[in-house]
């Protein structure tokens, strides 16, 4: 960098500016991130005046407890079921929303508007709409398959209740980013294709999802993300983790161990391991992301 | 190989005319160059062959079929891009098979087989396996050229395809053009807006302006005898002086009057029409200094405001009354800003616009046998 | 694409249809027609039945604009807290949009305008806190309130949020986006770094600062775990938290869905505007976060 591009000297008023952003950072995110690493290491006794240190009981509890395996597994499928679900619907409407001749900005508008949704709204919501004995869609859905819906006592059913009003909330954010890097695809590829007859679909296939592929990485990731760590308020307000533990995803059970049973060396432990979740996350999406730098082409 | 005829061709966007009743015909195994300032309409009319744009009105025959209503793939045509259009996670022959099995009925195998003739055809063997990013712009270029290739299309269409190239390159890229051309012998329409390109490359040069053709020629003679102010003064660099003028007739000669100078008119038997106030035409090249013109050329006085030395010539600025005209003089000629020249004209190259900006006089007559151009007068 | 019109095909739909329209249009109009009902159902629905008294709610086939009128709406505000709900929400929104925008443009300023030692360092160090979203630091960040006295408190709800690695990065990439000639032509009239800020950066952000606005309002509003842990006081907690409250109001033993619907589409109309005016910068904004 030139000295004309970093104009200013002082080490000081740099430093005073940078001050209140590390203040918040050091206080609020390093300081309670490292506070998890050592907690994890102890027990809370006598209601929670003292700390002991118990190295890595916490872990061995978790690695030895078949209702944490039980929820581990519960979130990654949960992950799955989210991430695949909202990635295929959000494709199928953003490339709609590609095709499209007029009117696609306010279809856009139309189409993304979930990204404000609340999580907490969308969960009350359907939890009214979907509800087993009264809710208006369990209702038309039951008349028209001729089965009977019962997700509070059925515990695939509440997963996959709980999985679509997720998938709903996180269509808006996808379709975003969907949308625009289909948008950053030149148009002559497509009129190229056009001229050599190139069906839609093997254009979808072979082009425009290849071409997109730096945006579906991402996407995963914080479709990955979003099903581990922004999913509370569905459980909280839905299920509570029910039936029998079908939707104990792990941040609901974190929340119930910290704050219900106040086992907070365990519940240390376990946002330790989300930590180690997330952190691999990111790395898969640094490395992928530099692998496919040569698309930019 | 086919012939494209484009009758009354038109195409509208809301309210603003891209294409107005264009007439233009595309020899079987031409080079015809469609060339014009941006916004004219040019890319619009290759887009309509194409079958990327719909056609407003007008017949688009290519052969013998009207193709108005065919899909692009049913037109058996190929077409080059500006930016390439390479698929960018393609190796060079992925690009070139992709789409082949969707426009014709090719198998793998004589897909493969024509791929390996257009690589040797345009010497980019080595490239087939390199994606685009591996490639410079020269070779993507190439590989564009080469996936029009292995369709053998009847009609090739290229869109400006040299314009993302550097200049060095491009007076390259327009040399193998020319010579594959002329091995393929490939009825050819190119677009561009650069009149060099179109002057080197053409059989024959469609200038196009607003939306309507101007004139169709071929090169040399769209140089010497524009049908119109506005081709006089795009083609050719640089452009050609017009300068206001009023034409005064004395029994059979006819002369033009500008306030500094008079010059009587060789051939005035050649006028088409005879205003009272025209346009009087003259390219910088065919202005000298009087001191080398032979004869009892008239001549008249200009002041020099600025010079440029182009290298090979050097250009002069000069003021006439109120009217500024270029000079092409000799070069490392020591003329300098503020010199009063005395200059002359080659009589045989005297040009004169009517107020509509049509030619109504060229001082040398028009050879009938050098044309053969389709009709090319502009509707007035 | 909308300036994009292919020719028109000719199959048999075609030809039922008008001149100039395309088959192919007509499926892709209907299937996003068809999509965009189906996302936009369920907050029909809520509104609808938000009009609706108990006895209405039950009748499970109603979708009637129901007998309530707009007085579960008041009932939520008046008698449910969510007036003061939403008033608690909005300051914490708006707390932390000012918050993080200020603080984040100051950290985007000494990063790219200053010349110091370790600036690669200090932006990973900003930039790894995104691996630490909020349930892996908890039980600390919980513990940290108690000691400094914050539980209860909107300090404890707008502190944690208003700093922020991403919007550093966007306000960064932004910066670095300017030409260098206007910074160096500031530098040459001697112009300080706040009123540089003031009176060249920001002016030239309006758009990054919009759309990073609108992204940390939505994000602030949808705030659900924490502050249902750190606010034990009901008159101090937020909407989102308040509609789970509202799921203990019953009426003679049943569920008051009607309200509960009243008070989700309360607790979704401020994100909802705010996406709809502002959705361009937002989308200009997020373009770039994908980095």
């Amino acid at each position: 960098m030139s000295e004309f591009t970093e104009p200013y000297e002082s080490k000081w008023q740099a430093f005073l500016l940078l001050l209140p952003t590390f203040i918040v950072l050091i206080a609020f995110l390093y300081y309670p991130g490292l506070e998890t690493f050592r907690l994890s290491l102890s027990q809370t006794i006598l209601l929670g005046s003292q700390k002991v240190f118990v190295g890595l009981e916490n872990y061995v509890t978790l690695a030895t407890s078949s209702e944490y395996h039980s929820s581990f597994a519960i979130s990654v499928a949960f992950a799955a079921v989210v991430v695949i679900g909202t990635l295929a619907v959000s494709l199928f409407v953003s490339y709609l929303l590609f095709e499209v001749d007029v009117g696609s900005s306010t279809y856009l508008i139309a189409a993304i508007w979930p990204y404000a949704l609340p999580t907490a709204v969308a969960a009350s919501v359907l939890l009214f709409l979907l509800h087993p004995s009264l809710g208006i869609i369990t209702y038309y859905l039951e008349q028209l398959t001729g089965t009977s819906l019962d997700w509070f006592t059925n515990g695939p059913q509440a997963f996959a209740v709980v999985a679509v009003v997720a998938i709903w909330k996180q269509l808006g954010y996808n379709i975003i980013f969907m949308v625009a890097a289909l948008n950053n695809i030149p148009e002559t590829l497509t009129e190229s294709a056009e001229i050599d007859g190139v069906g839609h679909l093997k254009m979808l296939y072979r082009v425009y999802i290849p071409l997109m592929s730096p945006t579906l990485v991402f996407l995963v990731v914080m479709d990955t993300i979003y099903a581990f760590f922004s999913t509370f308020p569905l459980v909280d307000l839905m299920t509570s983790g029910g039936p029998s533990g079908a939707t104990n995803l792990l941040i609901f059970k974190l929340y119930r161990d910290a704050f219900e049973f106040s086992s907070l060396g365990l519940a240390s432990a376990e946002s330790v391991v989300l930590f180690a979740i997330v952190a691999i996350l990111m790395y898969v999406q640094l490395r992928l992301s530099e692998s496919y730098a040569h698309y930019g082409g | 190989m086919s012939d494209i005829t484009i009758t009354g061709l038109t195409k509208r966007f809301d309210d603003v005319t891209a294409v107005d009743d264009i007439d233009l015909e595309v020899k079987n195994g031409e080079f015809l160059v469609l060339v014009g300032p941006s916004g004219c309409g040019k890319s619009t009319t290759l887009r309509m062959i194409a079958g990327l744009e719909d056609i407003t009105s007008g017949d688009l025959h290519i052969g013998d079929r009207r193709v108005n209503d065919l899909e692009p793939k049913e037109r058996s045509i190929a077409m080059v891009f500006q930016n390439y259009a390479l698929y960018p996670h393609m190796t060079g022959a992925e690009n070139m098979k992709f789409g082949m099995k969707s426009v014709s009925n090719y198998t793998s195998a004589e897909i493969d087989e024509r791929v390996r003739e257009a690589a040797e055809i345009l010497d980019i063997e080595e490239l087939l396996d390199r994606r685009p990013s591996e490639l410079s712009g020269g070779e993507r270029q190439r590989v564009a050229i080469g996936r029009a290739l292995v369709r053998e299309p009847d009609v090739f269409l290229l869109d400006e395809p040299l314009s993302n190239l550097d200049a060095k390159l491009r007076v390259q890229m327009r040399a193998e053009l020319l010579q594959l051309h002329r091995e393929l012998d490939a009825t050819t329409l190119y677009v561009t807006h650069d009149q060099t390109e179109a002057m080197t490359l053409g059989d024959r040069v469609a200038v196009l302006n607003d939306g309507e053709i101007e004139q169709v020629d071929p090169p040399q003679l769209l140089y010497d005898y524009p049908a119109t102010r506005f081709v006089a003064e795009f083609i050719g660099s640089p452009a050609m002086n017009i300068l206001p003028v009023e034409l005064v007739s004395d029994g059979s000669d006819i002369s033009v009057h500008h306030e500094q100078f008079e010059l009587p008119l060789p051939n005035a038997d050649s006028f088409t029409a005879q205003p009272k106030s025209a346009f009087f035409g003259i390219r910088p090249e065919d202005i000298s200094l009087a001191r080398n013109v032979a004869g009892d050329v008239p001549t008249f006085e200009a002041e020099v405001t600025v010079t440029e030395p182009l290298g090979e010539s050097l250009l002069i600025h000069c003021r006439v009354g109120d009217d500024e005209i270029h000079v092409k003089a000799a070069a490392r000629s020591s003329i300098d800003p503020g010199d009063r020249l005395e200059l002359g004209v080659d009589e045989e190259r005297l040009h004169v616009f009517d107020g509509t900006g049509e030619a109504i006089y060229h001082s040398s007559p028009r050879g009938h046998a050098s044309s053969d151009a389709v009709p090319t007068q502009p509707e007035p | 694409m909308a300036t994009q019109t292919g020719p028109s095909s000719k199959s048999v739909l075609g030809r039922l249809l008008p001149e100039g329209v395309e088959t192919e249009q007509v499926i892709v109009h209907g299937g996003l027609l068809l999509s965009i009902f189906l996302m936009g159902l369920p907050l029909l629905l809520a509104l609808v039945m938000s009009t609706q008294n108990t006895t209405e709610v039950y009748q499970i086939t109603n979708i009637g604009v129901g007998s309530e009128g707009l007085s579960n709406y008041q009932t939520a505000l008046n008698q449910y807290g969510f007036g003061e709900y939403m008033i608690n929400s909005v300051v914490m929104s708006v707390i932390i949009v000012v918050g993080k925008v200020t603080l984040s443009l100051f950290a985007a300023l000494a990063l790219v305008y200053y010349r110091f030692p370790y600036e690669r360092a200090v932006f990973m160090f900003i930039l790894l806190t995104l691996l630490l979203p909020v349930p892996v630091r908890i039980v600390p960040l919980f513990d940290l309130m108690a000691r400094l006295g914050w539980g209860n408190t909107l300090m404890a709800i707008t502190g944690p949020y208003i700093a922020s690695a991403t919007a550093v990065f966007l306000f960064r990439q932004h910066f670095m986006s300017i030409p260098a000639s206007l910074v160096e032509n500031a530098h040459l009239d001697g112009v300080g770094p706040l009123r540089f800020l003031w009176e060249v950066l920001i002016p030239m952000s309006k758009g990054m600062i919009a759309g990073v606005s609108v992204i940390t309002f939505i994000y602030a509003w949808n705030q659900y775990l924490w502050p249902l842990i750190i606010i034990s006081d009901q008159s101090k907690q937020v909407v989102q938290v308040g509609l789970r409250f509202l799921q203990a109001a019953s009426q003679s033993g049943l569920t008051r869905w009607g309200l509960i619907m009243a008070g989700a589409v309360i607790a979704l109309l401020p994100p909802l505007v705010v996406l709809i005016v502002l959705h361009r910068p937002l989308l200009k904004t997020l373009a770039i976060q994908q980095k």
